[in-house]
């Protein structure tokens, strides 16, 4: 999206924003920057102003005269962004220096005019030496090609130190230089390093520098090496392929735009020198006993991640280590064999760094210390020791003491019983599992079946419900009896009435017929004054008929009782001897008629 | 003559009781067991079942069957023995557990679920008894209940604390069975199923040109309200209500 409209685009979005960004924040701030500060008089210099504030329209600077050089713009570049709310740009105006002549110029009156404010630049220095001092000798010489013309192209490998110690940091430069139209991007053969370990630093820009007269393009690539072993080393050739225009063409047509576009390419391959490294060993004078090797230049420092503590309750202890140098190879500091804790490595890891080409970094290690005792415990200082080749001595690092107050936990017992071992381990409330499966199968029952439906069930809660209505039943009646004399004589009656039968029975066969027939006589008499609730006094067969009769009792009923009735009568005074089938009829007529008379409704 | 009865009746009740009894443990059990602890859970689950076909259930089979499907990786059928097994053993910690742990990996979870404020309470009450225990003690209390009354109407005995302890147990009586009640049409006769299909929509009708109500996934459970042809018609825990093929589900 092309600069303007990204800002139209937040004037309109933004709206009430913008107003109240326009009220807090007048803060421009103008950045003038070189990107030399010394350059050949027939080179040039990149001018980069950046203004940068909260507003959305940054005026443009104004350029002083600077009668020195030659000014061309280059365009400008625009960037808003937004943090946190807070919207800031910056325009970035970038100019062409070519000097006119030698010397130092200042440039410092560099400005921006905003709302009547003046907002000034920083100042800056640029150097202009007079051609061919700009250029190394070795450089001019190795531009300059066997046959004494210039070179259109070739490489470089520079490294800053030829004589550095094993494992000190050597820096290998590789830069190629092209005068000529190159198409596509050149490809690079990495140089071989056997014998170091080695760390890409990274590619600088590519810049222009002119050398004999002739600008060349510069591509710069840069490598971190660290010897890993004495005596004589060799950093190989390294190769860079790339196409170039065809060298036949002697002269060149400044109109002949297209023959350097799409002209006959060439492809080459330009090698750079083999560098030769003597590695030189560590001296042995002054090294101390438990040197490990490492190389470079530190600082150490340790702390606790707490001062008090309970005993066999852990503490981190965190080691430093920093500064440049081979950061991979600085060991663990030793830790001395300590009676009051107990020690553990808990992590290790390293930061590495590139900062000016140099590799540096922090290595930082973690050790558990857990004290075995209470009481003001000491973790005494530790040392680590590396040779620095820039004092070209060995150098010892020793870090504080860290005192610690170590309490007793409750029940703590000072006894070599009781063994604590390493950390506590904190378990939480969440399962991670299921629970594990029962091995007992428990109460196994037929599938689907249910209580209600079970005998038992039925059966125990039937069996109250049945006996309630029964002793119910049962009070009820008793009830009645022992309330109405008449229905208990009634129901008595028949009861009575066979006593009596039973006993006649027992007189006929040992008394004489006159008692016998007296007996069920006098059973009948009792059983129909029962069942009639009156007093069996007086009661005539006559009485009987007409009392039977008055209820309404079937003729033929009071007829057979009647008969049955005279019968007895007629015995009782004829005082014949009976023969025992006259007996048994009788007694049979008496129960037949009292049966009858049992299904009998008396009315009342 | 009464000793005849009274024999008669203490052998029927030897003979209901005992029928009450527990049966043993099939071997099928204790080999699936194995099977499980050696972590062939597709041996476990046949023979889990095979125990199921024999016509018999237990807790800790449906809880076993539930830890076997779970780890064979069929969530559905996890859900659905857990749920059997609680429904057997409402007291047992390990199954209810188990039932939460295995849902909380179903792929969609229920959000919102609207509760009833009264069935929560009474399901709080009888969440943790048996059936068949609630059942046993409404019954002691009306038998207890019929004693009183049998004292009262039966003997005629007549006096204030007869009358109070009536009052009291009847008042039992009616609380507890109704609690029994509400727990047996909540588990028995409430149809519910869990969900056992991989893929499971539930559509808005009984038909599959009906639009896709929501996505449901195996473990969740519903109930069921209706049945038209092939189709469920169920409500979700959250009062959503769709209707779901029948094969995608698996009754409780």
């Amino acid at each position: 999206m092309k600069p303007g409209i990204t800002i139209l685009l937040f004037v309109v979005t933004l709206g009430l924003g913008v107003t109240a960004t326009r009220v807090m924040g007048q803060d421009i701030n103008v950045a003038v920057s070189l990107d030399r500060d010394t350059i050949g008089l027939d080179e040039q210099a990149l001018l980069q102003v950046e203004v940068s504030g909260t507003e959305q329209n940054l005026p443009e600077p104004q350029m002083p005269t600077l009668s020195m050089f030659e000014i061309y713009s280059q365009g400008r570049s625009s960037n808003i962004s937004i943090v946190n709310g807070q919207m800031s740009s910056s325009v970035t105006y970038r100019f062409i220096l070519l000097p006119t002549k030698p010397g130092t110029f200042p440039i410092d009156r560099i400005a921006i005019v905003h709302k009547n404010r003046r907002y000034k630049g920083n100042k800056v220095e640029l150097t202009v030496l007079d051609q061919g001092i700009a250029t190394p000798p070795e450089l001019s010489e190795s531009a300059q090609g066997e046959d004494g013309q210039s070179r259109d192209y070739f490489m470089e490998a520079v490294v800053d130190n030829k004589n550095p110690y094993v494992n000190q940091q050597i820096t290998l430069t590789l830069k190629f230089y092209i005068a000529v139209q190159y198409y596509g991007s050149p490809e690079l053969t990495e140089p071989t390093t056997t014998g170091f370990w080695s760390e890409l630093l990274g590619n600088k820009a590519p810049y222009y520098q002119t050398i004999n007269g002739r600008n060349y393009r510069i591509i710069e690539r840069k490598y971190a090496l660290f010897p890993t072993q004495t005596g004589e080393l060799t950093i190989g050739r390294a190769a860079i392929t790339t196409t170039v225009a065809a060298k036949t063409r002697r002269y060149r047509d400044p109109f002949d735009v297209f023959g350097d576009v799409f002209g006959r390419g060439e492809d080459v391959t330009i090698r750079s020198q083999p560098v030769r490294i003597k590695v030189k060993p560590l001296p042995t004078e002054n090294r101390p006993t438990d040197f490990t090797g490492t190389i470079g230049d530190f600082s150490m420092s340790a702390s606790a991640n707490k001062a008090q503590v309970e005993v066999s309750q852990p503490v981190t202890v965190t080691i430093k280590i920093r500064g440049t140098g081979n950061i991979k190879s600085v060991a663990e500091p030793v830790i001395p064999e300590l009676p009051d804790f107990r020690v553990y490595r808990a992590s290790s890891n390293e930061n590495i760094t590139k900062f000016n080409d140099r590799i540096g970094g922090t290595k930082t290690y973690e050790e558990v210390f857990i004290p075995n005792r209470p009481g003001e415990l000491e973790i005494p200082s530790l040392s680590f020791n590396f040779f620095n080749p820039k004092t070209d001595r060995y150098q010892q690092l020793s870090t504080a003491p860290i005192k610690l107050a170590v309490v007793k936990p409750e029940g703590w017992v000072a006894s070599s019983d009781v063994p604590y071992a390493g950390p506590s381990v904190t378990i939480g409330s969440d399962a991670r599992d299921i629970v594990y499966i029962k091995k007992d199968i428990g109460d196994v029952q037929p599938r689907g079946r249910i209580i209600f439906a079970s005998p038992l069930y039925l059966v125990v809660n039937g069996i109250p419900v049945l006996a309630l209505l029964g002793m119910v039943l049962v009070r009820k009646r008793r009830e009645k009896m022992a309330g109405d004399v008449g229905y208990a004589r009634a129901r008595a009656a028949a009861r009575a009435a066979k006593k009596r039968l039973a006993k006649a029975r027992s007189i006929a066969r040992t008394e004489t017929t006159t008692e016998f027939f007296a007996e069920v006589y006098s059973a009948l008499v009792s059983y129909i004054a029962d069942k009639l609730n009156i007093s069996p006094h007086g009661l005539t067969t006559d009485r009987v008929k007409v009392l039977l009769e008055n209820k309404s009792v079937d003729e033929p009923i009071i007829e057979q009782l009647t008969n049955l009735m005279q019968k007895c009568d007629f015995a009782r005074y004829a005082s014949s001897s009976l023969s025992q089938d006259d007996i048994d009829e009788a007694l049979a007529s008496a129960e037949k008629v009292m049966v009858t008379l049992e299904g009998v409704r008396f009315e009342t | 003559m009464r000793l005849r009865t009274y024999t008669l009746c203490a052998l029927t009740l030897f003979l209901l009781a005992s029928s009450a009894l527990p049966a043993e443990a099939p071997e099928e059990f204790l080999v699936a067991n194995r099977f499980y602890e050696e972590k062939d859970f597709a041996s476990a689950i046949r023979l889990y079942e095979s125990v199921l076909n024999q016509g018999l259930e237990s807790s800790a089979l449906y809880f076993n069957l539930g830890n076997a499907y779970f780890k064979n990786g069929d969530l559905g059928y996890a859900v659905l023995y857990y749920m059997k097994a609680r429904r057997l053993s409402p007291d047992d910690a390990d199954i209810r557990q188990n039932l939460r742990f295995a849902r909380q990996y179903s792929r969609v979870q229920m959000e919102g679920v609207q509760l009833n404020p009264i069935n929560t309470f009474f399901s709080s009450i009888v969440d943790s008894y048996r059936l068949s225990f609630m059942a046993w003690v409404s019954s002691l209390l009306f038998v207890l209940l019929m004693l009183i009354l049998i004292v009262r109407f039966g003997v005629g005995m007549n006096n204030s604390a007869i009358r109070a302890g009536i009052i009291l147990v009847l008042l039992l009586v009616v609380v507890t069975s109704g609690l029994t009640t509400f727990k047996y049409r909540r588990d028995y006769l409430a149809r519910r199923a869990v969900i056992v299909s991989e893929e499971s929509p539930v559509l808005t009708g009984p038909s599959p040109q009906s639009d896709v109500e929501l996505e449901g996934a195996p473990g969740l459970i519903v109930e069921i309200l209706d049945q038209t042809g092939d189709y469920y018609h169920v409500l979700f825990e959250n009062k959503r209500r769709g209707w779901i093929n029948r094969d995608l589900v698996a009754v409780i």
